[in-house]
């Protein structure tokens, strides 16, 4: 039996991914697993755009916390065999254990119920030749060419979003391999992209529409980004809103006596195909911003949801660190790091009530003790 | 339902509706799970009234290409909630159910007696997930929110764009397509590894907010270590060029050169002298040579010279894309009222092939006799009667 309180615990992970699964192990480490990362020859990292200090990599930091690294040429062939044995999932990049010596044959020789995802940019069968640039895969999966300003052309989204995708996916599969008979699933980050397409398919198939990029013009009067007296706020109070936010909205403009406002309660406002006309858009940007550009973005933030009207602050990471919320629900995790001294981790996505997962820990490098460790079942976790 | 999928004699009953929630209920239906999806017509999802809708069938909540594209595989069951006879029923389901999944604000579920502690009350290994906004607790639980709001709230959106421009996000409801359905499947998945395990259901609570933190994670890091980090409009140290460039023939395609061998490659494809030291000045050139050519063109002679280029792909490059179509990413669906379109796979193979082919999504209703008979055990007349008082719809 396992030991109680972990929902992964006694589970063993290698994982010889590269940056695109990387974010999978540390998922399914969190909820209890062992994790053993081989890290082979670095690779300049294709994702991450976080600026560096002193060299410390925060995507890399981020994605390997809590795991055991081990360094490949520090493995001979029979220690990457019995790791390999001993594990109940393994997360490669395409064509890394076989390029180690390990062919699929030996694979099923070696551990016949290992659960093995590889995780790639666009798929394992396509030639790879060096590290695939996440905006390269943010293009192929067609979220990029939704996002971005009319005048500069399609920009993607920040942080790697690619290799993110693809390893949270990359841990759904391994764990339907672990409750099911399935033992083999190859993961592609353009489809994992492609996963966030919203209705733009269904627009092309059903009317022949190909959406384009709206840039920074609001969706539909009451629905986008706007600007406020300290920054930005994004508000959601048209088609897709709560019944009653478009007129919790007006109300809210006209009582605080907006020049403009009255204007919104004409019957023709009430009707959503009149909202999404330009002309609306541009009247109602400039009545909201004309009463946003005295407020900042927390009032406003604070006064439309007491309203009922779905508004949140455009935040930077500061304000995100110090949101409320999240620090009154212990989300925000301190971590001892030998480099910095400390540095705050978000914690975990979810939270399960019989096997909470564990808060985040930083990575630690291991030799020949910590690979017999693995081998043997007896990782201290 | 897909037939004989890895998830086969797994039964969710589905509260979820609009977004984040539907795709999590979207994917286990296409694994292979039994998921009976309750509505209501008196208060239907939102979503079924929401374009794009083929022309000549709207009007009514049948016709919605949306609804139809996050809900494949899964059966519909009409219930109104709102009835007082209709959380007898909906308890009787949930008995009979592994999983109870749900969407809506905090309080929503309590409302209509479907609690975690009163499903669990008639079935105590039910696995119960939640999604609420900021989660189930804390000053901000009672928030209402969207996907491109919860961008916004999480630093996503200020991340993403151009300096000294209003940050554009990802013009998406993003967290609702990736983070959110993605980590909640990681957190149902591993709540039924421990109940095939243990025996022990569980509840499972995923905040929006705090999963979709979670894929900034690197930026949380950097600032708190007082390393500042803002939107950079697609640079990075060392990657040049990295960017789009639009094409004579009106796509973009983006280049992102690594190394010196790739941008000399990118120089010799374009027939161009790029200067070394000056990025923005390289990279104007780039785009005026590539102005001058047409996107496949461009591709053939850029991929021939091992220059990393791709094609910013719309809705209708995506369709036709080499390898989604040869990976079998996409399967099409007829529908009664729809016609044809075509429907998106969870993004991986398995070594068989894709797990399984879901059905066609539900009409409003369709499966609420075939459940009412086969699961509860309910009559003809007991069904005629709920369904005349309105229970059933």
């Amino acid at each position: 039996m396992p030991e109680p309180g972990r929902a992964l615990a006694g589970v063993r992970v290698l994982d010889l991914t590269d940056a695109y699964g990387a974010y999978a192990s540390r998922l399914l480490g969190d909820l209890g697993a062992e994790v053993l990362r081989i890290e082979g020859r670095v690779d300049p990292d294709p994702v991450w755009p976080a600026p560096t200090r002193d060299h410390i990599d925060f995507g890399e930091r981020f994605v390997n916390a809590g795991k055991v690294v081990v360094q490949a040429e520090s493995l001979t062939g029979d220690d990457l065999e019995a790791l390999v044995g001993a594990s109940d999932v393994v997360f490669e990049a395409a064509g890394r254990l076989e390029s180690m010596g390990i062919d699929r044959a030996r694979l099923k020789a070696l551990n016949a119920d290992l659960v093995r995802v590889t995780v790639s940019p666009l798929g394992e069968d396509e030639p790879q030749d060096g590290p695939v640039d996440d905006l390269l895969v943010l293009a192929a999966g067609g979220l990029m060419h939704l996002g971005g300003y009319r005048d500069l052309g399609p920009i993607g989204a920040w942080g790697g979003q690619s290799a993110m995708a693809a390893s949270i996916f990359g841990a759904v599969a391994a764990l339907v391999g672990l409750v099911s008979t399935e033992s083999s699933f190859d993961v592609s980050a353009q489809e994992s992209i492609a996963q966030a397409l919203e209705d733009s398919v269904a627009e092309f198939a059903l009317v022949g529409t190909v959406r384009d990029r709206r840039g920074e013009l609001p969706r539909e009067a009451g629905t986008g980004t706007f600007q406020c007296s300290d920054g930005y706020v994004s508000m959601v109070a048209g088609r897709l809103g709560t019944a009653r936010a478009w007129s919790a909205l007006v109300a809210w403009l006209t009582e605080a006596g907006t020049p403009g406002a009255e204007v919104l309660r004409e019957g023709l406002w009430s009707d959503f195909h009149h909202r999404k006309t330009p002309a609306a858009i541009d009247a109602f940007t400039r009545i909201f911003e004309a009463f946003a550009a005295t407020r900042s973005k927390e009032a406003l933030y604070r006064d439309a949801q007491e309203r009922e009207i779905a508004l949140s602050p455009v935040n930077d990471i500061a304000a995100i660190l110090a949101d409320r919320q999240l620090r009154e629900r212990g989300f925000f995790v301190e971590v001892a790091d030998e480099d910095l001294g400390r540095v705050v981790f978000p914690g975990p996505p979810y939270r399960l009530s019989a096997t909470p997962a564990r808060a985040p820990r930083a990575a630690r490098a291991g030799g020949g003790d910590a690979v017999a460790g693995f081998v043997r079942g007896e990782a201290d976790g | 339902m897909g037939e004989g999928g890895t998830l086969a004699g797994i039964r969710v009953l589905d509260f979820c509706w609009i977004g984040a929630g539907a795709l999590v209920t979207k994917a286990l239906a296409e694994l292979g799970a039994d998921v009976i999806r309750v509505e209501s017509r008196t208060r239907p999802d939102n979503l079924r009234v929401t374009p794009p809708f083929r022309p000549g069938t709207e009007g009514g909540l049948e016709a919605s290409g949306y609804f139809a594209s996050r809900n494949p595989g899964k059966r519909s069951f009409a219930l109104n909630m709102r009835h007082p006879d209709a959380r007898g029923i909906a308890l009787d389901l949930a008995a009979r159910c592994d999983i109870v999944t749900s969407n809506f604000r905090p309080g929503v579920m309590e409302r209509w007696g479907m609690s975690y502690e009163e499903v669990r009350a008639v079935n105590e290994a039910i696995i119960y997930l939640v999604m609420p906004m900021q989660g189930s607790d804390g000053p901000h639980a009672g928030f209402i929110g969207f996907g491109s709001t919860i961008a916004a709230l999480s630093g996503l959106v200020h991340l993403s764009g151009v300096p000294g421009r209003i940050p554009v996000g990802t013009g998406t409801h993003y967290p609702d397509h990736v983070p959110n359905p993605g980590h909640a499947l990681v957190g149902l998945l591993a709540a039924l590894l421990h109940r095939r395990r243990t025996g022990e259901g569980q509840l499972v609570e995923l905040s929006q907010l705090e999963s979709t933190v979670n894929v900034i994670g690197p930026a949380v890091l950097a600032v708190s270590a007082g390393v500042p980090v803002e939107r950079s409009g697609d640079r990075m140290a060392g990657v040049v060029p990295r960017r789009a460039f639009a094409t004579a023939d009106g796509s973009w395609v983006v280049i992102a050169c690594r190394t010196d061998e790739q941008r000399k490659a990118l120089a010799s494809a374009l027939d161009i002298e790029m200067p070394a030291d000056r990025e923005e000045a390289a990279e104007a050139m780039v785009a005026e040579a590539v102005a001058r050519l047409d996107c496949p063109s461009l591709l053939d002679s850029l991929h021939g010279a091992g220059v990393p280029a791709e094609r910013v792909n719309s809705s209708r490059d995506i369709l036709a894309d080499r390898r989604l179509v040869e990976r079998g990413f996409w399967y099409e669906v007829d529908h009664p009222v729809i016609g044809t379109m075509p429907m998106f796979r969870l993004p991986f193979r398995s070594e068989g092939g894709r797990t399984s082919t879901p059905s066609r999504p539900p009409l409003l209703g369709e499966h609420t006799w075939e459940v009412a008979s086969s699961l509860l055990g309910m009559d003809r007349g007991d069904f005629d009667r709920l369904t005349e008082e309105g229970v059933l719809e």
